[in-house]
């Protein structure tokens, strides 16, 4: 039973993490209509950010939460300018081919410029443990649940409640009429790219704690940000914390019961997509 | 109010609009009419800057706007609603009204928005509808919304895209009473429609499109006359 719980537990910390990198992506889909490859490498700068200015300068993780937000913002919206925005009326594939060359490109490159060793932050509370009740919680894996769930409570803040918000819920729902009302689409298109991104970026510091940086953590988050999404329902934003949180909580209970389970884990998320779409298309035929 | 000057589109081969010149007078309900594929809807694109005209020039209230993007002109004043709803649908009719009364007007502040809405749901006849999701609306409504939507921009000059089409001739001519009082409270239509009744009990002027060029143009009477527009309505050799 206590296994059983601490399972449970550990799912949900790490939905946390999971909500935060899916809402980006489903922000990029759903705002902007971009299927984007190089979700996970803005994770992957962010967490490289984390790294940086840790071993260089001893910042704590919590200080470069604020840093890659900003600048990780500040990459998606010159990615959003110079690569997105001219092809946004191009075919999808074309548009797929080009973020997953970004991606392909990014991870290339931080090879390069930092070697394929992964690298941990680790700030003198990285071991911390609470218990209660029989049950432990990781220090980290809880403030990053905490964190994750304040700035997604942001996010909805944002969206739900102000002025820019109703303008980019407007160019989510429908292509035509926004400008026709007055809307700058294009700045709110490169608002939703830049959050996009700085919500990956955010994820990344608290996985450079967590996980690791490294020149290819961001790929399974891509793909799991991917899973989730579609799970959720395109651009569904709050079907994205029901999702995270079914997924993380399906990982979980297979890396705990399953034999073997940490190698079954990755297709826990593959199994989740062709279940969800099989299903849906069965329900629609 | 709004003045064309040799308008052109092409569309591959096609000259969808050819040298279309035209004006809007303040005050003015002024239908644009012809044939299916007459040019009528590429023009109203033009105008509403969906399209970038390939020549000519489009002035509003004095200012050049043949190349500006769609919500600098729906800033200077031009409001339009479509044949075809665009409702926001996940949002509810408050909102996609605030949506157009936020943006339609730079420099609007939230509670003045706050104000134009509640006129226009009024207006619309919307009011008892305004928590209801833009999505499970019944086609009379959705037409509602789409026209409400546009005034809440505050605009100068509204454009119709065959609002009335589809609606049952009761509710096509309450929608006529509704525009008629939207002129009289100062804005000025430009308005598209294939329903000849509602065409003669709107329209003070008349321009009639055929193969992207204007064939006539006067008050409702004179261009039925016209042979032009017969011949263009009935067939070659009719």
């Amino acid at each position: 039973m206590e296994l059983l719980l601490q399972t449970l537990l550990n799912g949900m910390l790490s939905a946390g993490v999971y909500a935060l990198v899916a809402s980006g992506l489903a922000l990029a889909v759903g705002v902007v209509g971009i299927v984007n490859f190089a979700h996970g490498e803005f994770l992957m700068i962010g967490a490289f950010i984390s790294y940086l200015l840790f071993a260089s300068r001893g910042i704590d993780p919590l200080v470069s939460l604020g840093v890659a937000a900003v600048a990780v913002f500040l990459i998606g919206a010159i990615t959003y300018y110079g690569l997105i925005r001219p092809v946004l009326s191009a075919p999808e594939l074309n548009q797929m081919l080009l973020t997953f060359g970004l991606s392909v490109l990014l991870q290339n490159l931080a090879l390069l410029l930092f070697g394929a060793d992964t690298r941990v932050v680790s700030p003198p509370y990285q071991g911390s443990t609470l218990s209660l009740g029989g049950l432990s919680f990781g220090g980290v894996p809880l403030a990053a649940f905490v964190l994750s769930v304040l700035i997604l409570l942001g996010l909805y803040w944002f969206l739900g409640r102000t002025r820019l918000g109703l303008a980019v819920r407007a160019v989510a729902q429908n292509r035509l009429a926004p400008g026709l009302l007055g809307i700058e689409t294009q700045r709110v298109y490169l608002l939703a790219f830049g959050l996009s991104a700085a919500l990956a970026g955010v994820a990344g510091v608290m996985l450079s704690v967590m996980l690791y940086a490294s020149p290819t953590v961001g790929f399974a988050f891509t793909l799991k940000a991917f899973a989730i999404v579609v799970m959720a329902g395109l651009g569904n934003l709050r079907g994205v914390l029901w999702a995270a949180l079914i997924l993380a909580l399906a990982e979980a209970l297979v890396s705990t019961y399953v034999p073997g389970g940490g190698g079954w884990v990755e297709a826990v998320f593959f199994l989740v997509i062709f279940g969800t779409l099989t299903w849906r298309s069965w329900r629609r035929a | 109010m709004l003045r064309l000057r040799g308008v052109s589109k092409t569309f591959g081969g096609l000259r969808a609009v050819q040298g279309v010149s035209l004006e809007v007078q303040p005050g003015e309900i002024l239908a644009v009419i012809g044939p299916n594929g007459a040019g009528k809807s590429t023009l109203l694109n033009l105008i509403s800057g969906l399209l970038s005209a390939d020549s000519g020039r489009i002035e509003f209230l004095g200012q050049d706007l043949t190349h500006a993007a769609p919500e600098v002109r729906a800033w200077r004043g031009l409001g339009r609603a479509f044949q075809i709803v665009q409702p926001f649908p996940e949002m509810s009719v408050r909102e996609n009204l605030m949506v157009g009364a936020l943006y339609g007007t730079p420099g609007t502040s939230v509670q003045a928005a706050r104000k134009v809405v509640e006129r226009v749901l009024e207006l619309s006849g919307l009011a008892g509808k305004a928590q209801h999701p833009a999505g499970e609306l019944s086609l009379l409504e959705d037409k509602r919304l789409e026209l409400a939507r546009a005034l809440a921009t505050q605009p100068k000059l509204l454009l119709l895209d065959e609002v009335m089409a589809g609606l049952r001739p009761a509710e096509a001519q309450d929608a006529v009473r509704l525009v008629r009082s939207i002129r009289d409270s100062g804005v000025s239509v430009l308005f598209i429609e294939h329903l000849m009744p509602v065409v003669r009990a709107l329209a003070d002027r008349v321009v009639v499109l055929d193969y992207g060029q204007v064939i006539a143009e006067g008050r409702y009477a004179e261009v039925a006359e016209n042979p032009k527009v017969r011949e263009a309505y009935l067939g070659r050799g009719a």
